[in-house]
C-alpha cells in the first residue's frame, strides 16, 4: 500500500459541504424508510464521502434509490446539506449509465422541447380537440397557444398530453371558472425539468432559459409550474 | 388559487367531497421550498382543502416531517419499482392510519405513486386520490354553466 500523502491527495469530489460536521447520530438514518437496502443508509453515505470512498457512493445505486427528499436534511442536528451530497453524487454518474428513462428525456427535451418528444403539430392538435370537448361543456371555451399579453403562461407536465390528456381540463376549468387570462406555448411547454433528477445544470439551466424565453418574449405576469 | 377562493373569484360547493379527507405534503412544496426559498408551503394547501371539504384529517407526522411518498427525486422514472414500492410502505402506513377516503396531493409525482402503485401494492383500493387543482376542479360552481342545470 501507498503512502497517502496528504498534500498530493485527492480532493472530494461530493458537493456538500459539511460531512465533516458529521455527529454519526444516525438521526439521518433512523427516519428514512430506504435504510437498509443494499445495505446502505445516508449515514454511511457520509461517512463515505467523509472517507474518501466518493467514487464508491457515486457507482452505488444508493443516491438513485434515495429519493432526495430532505427528511434527513431538516432531521440532522448538524444541519448537514444532504440533499446536495446526494444530487452531486448523481450528478458524478456517467450520463450513459444514468438508471432508466431519466437522462434519455432530459436529451429528448433539449431536441424536441418536451420530455416525451410529442411533435408540435400532434401537441397543437390535441389541445384544439380538447378544447372542443371542454367547450361542450363550459360554453365558448377554447385553449389559449401563444397568447400575447395574457397574464399567467401555463407549462405542461409531458406525461398529460401523452397518456392522460383529459386531467389538463382541471386547471382549464378553473381558469374558466376565475376568468383567468392565461395561455400556454406551442414550443418548449415542457413544465417537468428531469436535469433537476440526474444533477445535470447544464441542462436543467437550459430548458429554464427557454420557459422564461416564452416568458419574456409574451410579456406574461405569472408562471404556472404544475409540478 | 388561494387568492381566487379568497377573493370570491371561484365559487366552491363543499358538499361535492364529503368524504374524510387527508392531505400529502410533498418534499418541493414543503421541505425544500422552505430551505431553499425560506417558505415551505404547509399552510396554504391545507387551506385550499378545507374550503372544499368540512372533513378533514392530518396524517402523522405532517408538515417538514412528513414522510416521502417514495417516488421523489425521479425514483417513479427509475428501473427500481420494488425499492419505490418497499420505500412506499411508511406512506401507506401513514394514509391507512388516518381513515382518510381521498388523498389530497399536489404534485404530479407524489399522486402517481400513492395512486398508481401505493393503492394497489398496499391493498388501499377504496382511496381516491385527487390533485390540489381536481379538488378544487371537482367542487366548482361555474356561474352560467351549473345555474342552469340546476
Amino acid at each position: 500500500m501507498e503512502p497517502l500523502v496528504l498534500s498530493k491527495r485527492e480532493k472530494r469530489k461530493l458537493a456538500g459541504e459539511y460531512p465533516d460536521l458529521c455527529l454519526t447520530c444516525g438521526t439521518c438514518a433512523g427516519g428514512c424508510p430506504v435504510t437498509g437496502v443494499d445495505g446502505m443508509d445516508m449515514r454511511k453515505a457520509v461517512r463515505m464521502s467523509l472517507l474518501g470512498l466518493d467514487q464508491e457512493l457515486i457507482d452505488s445505486r444508493f443516491p438513485w434509490i434515495c429519493t432526495i427528499c430532505g427528511r434527513c436534511e431538516h432531521g440532522c442536528p448538524m444541519n448537514i446539506d444532504l440533499n446536495k451530497m446526494m444530487r452531486s453524487a448523481r450528478a458524478h454518474r456517467e450520463r450513459d449509465k444514468v438508471p432508466g428513462v431519466l437522462h434519455k428525456g432530459v436529451v429528448q427535451c433539449l431536441e424536441s422541447g418536451n420530455n416525451v418528444g410529442i411533435p408540435k403539430e400532434d401537441y397543437l392538435f390535441l389541445l384544439e380537440d380538447l378544447g372542443v370537448e371542454l367547450a361542450e361543456e363550459l360554453p365558448g371555451f377554447e385553449v389559449p397557444v401563444d397568447k400575447k399579453g395574457a397574464k399567467i403562461l401555463v407549462t405542461i407536465n409531458s406525461k398529460e398530453p401523452f397518456a392522460e390528456p383529459e386531467d389538463m381540463f382541471f386547471w382549464w376549468k378553473i381558469f374558466y371558472a376565475a376568468r383567468e387570462s392565461w395561455t400556454t406555448t406551442s414550443e418548449n411547454w415542457e413544465g417537468v425539468n428531469w436535469g433537476l433528477f440526474t444533477g445535470d445544470d447544464e441542462s436543467m439551466k437550459e430548458v429554464v432559459r427557454r420557459i422564461v424565453e416564452n416568458y419574456k418574449k409574451l410579456e406574461c405576469e405569472y408562471l404556472l409550474l404544475p409540478e | 388559487m388561494k387568492e381566487y377562493i379568497e377573493t370570491g373569484r371561484i365559487k366552491i360547493d363543499k358538499s361535492k367531497h364529503p368524504e374524510l379527507t387527508t392531505y400529502h405534503d410533498p418534499c418541493n412544496y414543503a421541505r425544500k421550498s422552505e430551505r431553499t426559498f425560506g417558505h415551505g408551503y404547509y399552510e396554504e394547501p391545507r387551506w385550499i382543502v378545507q374550503q372544499c371539504v368540512d372533513n378533514y384529517v392530518d396524517m402523522y407526522p405532517n408538515r417538514a416531517n412528513n414522510y416521502c411518498c417514495g417516488a421523489g427525486g425521479g425514483a417513479w422514472a427509475a428501473p427500481y419499482a420494488e425499492e419505490r414500492i418497499y420505500y412506499g410502505r411508511v406512506k401507506a402506513k401513514q394514509i391507512k392510519d388516518t381513515g382518510a377516503e381521498l388523498l389530497v396531493a399536489p404534485c404530479h409525482n407524489c399522486r402517481d405513486q400513492i395512486m398508481k402503485s401505493l393503492r394497489k401494492e398496499f391493498d388501499m383500493m377504496y382511496l381516491e386520490v385527487k390533485y390540489l387543482w381536481e379538488l378544487v376542479a371537482d367542487s366548482l360552481v361555474i356561474e352560467g354553466v351549473d345555474d342552469k342545470e340546476e
